[in-house]
């Protein structure tokens, strides 16, 4: 009998849900767009997180040899750095011509640079080693390994200086896109239980009088209650659908944005890989407000 | 019928609402089984609390209403909506559910009870049937006018087959015609022995149905007369 009141019970809340039309509509949207916004929020933070990461691991220190040291040097040179397995990670030997047609095609093959560097007469550029290190914590390490080398006065110059910057800069913009996100969150978090909530007791409170009805008719409380916990239930959980779709919808649109800029692909690829976690954890706030905001919201106008 | 135990009984009963209003004074009065009743008076005279104090909507303020000589007023609230399903009540509103049919809204009251489907679908078309209803149980409240929508409400009552109906003011909105229907109605389910209460304020009614009647002024019975009429205070 109890198995029955409560399908009778839950049938009863998903009728509401159906008849209830634009109430219906109303809630759902806010409840959506809160999470959309939360869920939102959360994977740009997560994002813009991924991208720093990517950008310190794909920053390099470059070591420019002045012009009268040998290649078979550097190559020495290349092959001794190489035996820091612990620290470093790559060196990669970078010619004076490959430095041109590296500077030529990042200047854009602009015409009269190329005919700037002719008039020169010759290559301006130095043979370089670029140093990739296992862990970003380590290039103060390294470049200072570097300074004190038995090869230190073949260096023309470390491009260590320009980089710290970057990498110091980055660690700041990472820790306040860490902080606002989290402070963005929790504001939306806050103002979705409260818009929730009030939607729901608008809705409740357009049934109140059929509250007495129930009552008289000999409904227990509890059997009056639960169609609104379902019914609460309900909009979380096609709230949830509906954000997930949104999500996806603005994933593909961004997505191109974020080509190669993570480790993890683009912004697509992290809806996708993290899409259970999402759905989960979306389903499990999405379901928790319709329910919490419907049994705070009932208790109001059912007085016994 | 001295030897029979009250069906309701009324002892000392005083209500009060709060500014001091008293509803009512000192009210003493047995109901028996199988009696129709019709409780009569002016507005704001206290019918409708005096029957609210039955199904105990309202609590005395002092005194006690016993219902087969249980004190009302001493239920248990989580054991009330059991106590309501003793008493079938109609309203001059019809207090139906606006969003379910005549079907569902008679359903309704055996859902909450429980019971399965089948009896549901044997016994609400059935009732439905009785009140003259059959042929529009699919209609929601809506579509059906003021009388047949008391009619809704009417089955609604009867389908615990409560020992006691109380109809407060059930012909206030409806014409003559469809108020006499449910009057007649009412006189039928009686001679099967369920005890009638039914509060008015309609002269023509209450000296049609020729039975008890009791007049009450402000909060006070003052006539208590088998076969009555309606006695103008």
């Amino acid at each position: 009998m109890q198995m029955l009141k409560l399908w009778r019970t839950f049938k009863e809340g998903k009728e509401n849900f159906i008849r209830n039309g634009w109430l219906t509509f109303a809630t759902v949207s806010i409840l959506s767009l809160s999470l959309f916004i939360v869920s939102l929020s959360f994977l740009l933070g997560m994002t813009s997180q991924l991208i720093l990461q990517n950008m310190r691991e794909k920053v390099s220190v470059s070591v420019s040899f002045n012009p009268d040291v040998t290649e078979e040097k550097i190559f020495a040179i290349q092959k001794e750095l190489m035996t820091y397995k612990k620290e470093i990670a790559s060196v990669e030997y970078v010619s004076r011509d490959a430095a041109l047609t590296q500077f030529l095609a990042e200047s854009g093959n602009d015409p009269t640079i190329a005919q700037a560097i002719k008039e020169i007469g010759e290559n301006p550029l130095f043979a370089s080693l670029v140093i990739r290190a296992v862990k970003p914590d380590d290039y103060p390490l390294i470049v200072s390994e570097i300074q004190k080398s038995t090869f230190q006065n073949d260096i023309s110059r470390i491009n260590y200086e320009k980089n710290k910057k970057i990498f110091e800069r980055l660690d700041r913009i990472n820790k306040m896109t860490g902080k606002t996100g989290l402070a963005l969150g929790a504001i939306f978090i806050f103002v979705a239980i409260l818009i929730t909530f009030n939607t729901i007791r608008i809705t409740i409170y357009s049934h109140r009088q059929e509250f007495e009805v129930m009552r008289l008719v000999g409904a227990s409380n509890i059997y009056v209650r639960m169609p609104f916990i379902f019914e609460g239930a309900l909009y979380g959980l096609v709230a949830v659908l509906v954000t997930i779709i949104l999500l996806y919808g603005i994933a593909y649109y961004i997505a191109p944005f974020t080509n190669g800029a993570m480790a993890q692909g683009n912004f697509m690829d992290l809806y996708l890989n993290y899409f259970w976690y999402l759905f989960g954890g979306l389903s499990l706030l999405g379901v928790t407000l319709g329910v919490v905001s419907s049994a705070i919201a009932i208790r109001r106008y059912l007085k016994v | 019928m001295p030897d029979v135990q009250p069906i309701i009984r009324f002892e000392n009963v005083v209500k009060t609402f709060p500014g001091n209003i008293t509803v009512l004074d000192n009210i003493n009065i047995v109901f028996q089984p199988g009696e129709f009743v019709s409780l009569v008076g002016a507005s704001g005279a206290g019918k409708s609390t005096l029957l609210k104090l039955i199904y105990a909507e309202e609590v005395p303020t002092q005194g006690e209403v016993y219902f087969s000589e249980r004190p009302v007023g001493k239920i248990n609230r989580k054991h009330l909506p059991f106590f309501r399903r003793n008493i079938g009540t109609v309203f001059q509103d019809y207090k139906l559910l606006p969003q379910r049919t005549a079907f569902e809204n008679v359903a309704y009251a055996l859902e909450v009870d429980g019971r399965s489907t089948a009896e549901i679908n044997e016994e609400v078309p059935e009732i439905l049937e009785i009140v003259g209803l059959g042929d529009k149980m699919h209609k929601f409240p809506k579509q059906l006018s003021g009388g047949e929508q008391q009619r809704v409400s009417l089955a609604r009552a009867l389908i615990h087959r409560p020992k006691v109906i109380i109809a407060d003011e059930p012909t206030g909105n409806l014409d003559p015609v469809s108020a006499d229907e449910i009057i007649q109605l009412l006189l039928e389910i009686n001679s099967f022995g369920t005890t009638v209460l039914l509060a008015t304020h309609n002269k023509g009614i209450v000296d049609k149905i020729g039975k008890r009647v009791v007049l009450l002024s402000k909060g006070q019975v003052i006539h208590d007369q088998n076969k009555g009429k309606y006695i103008l205070s």
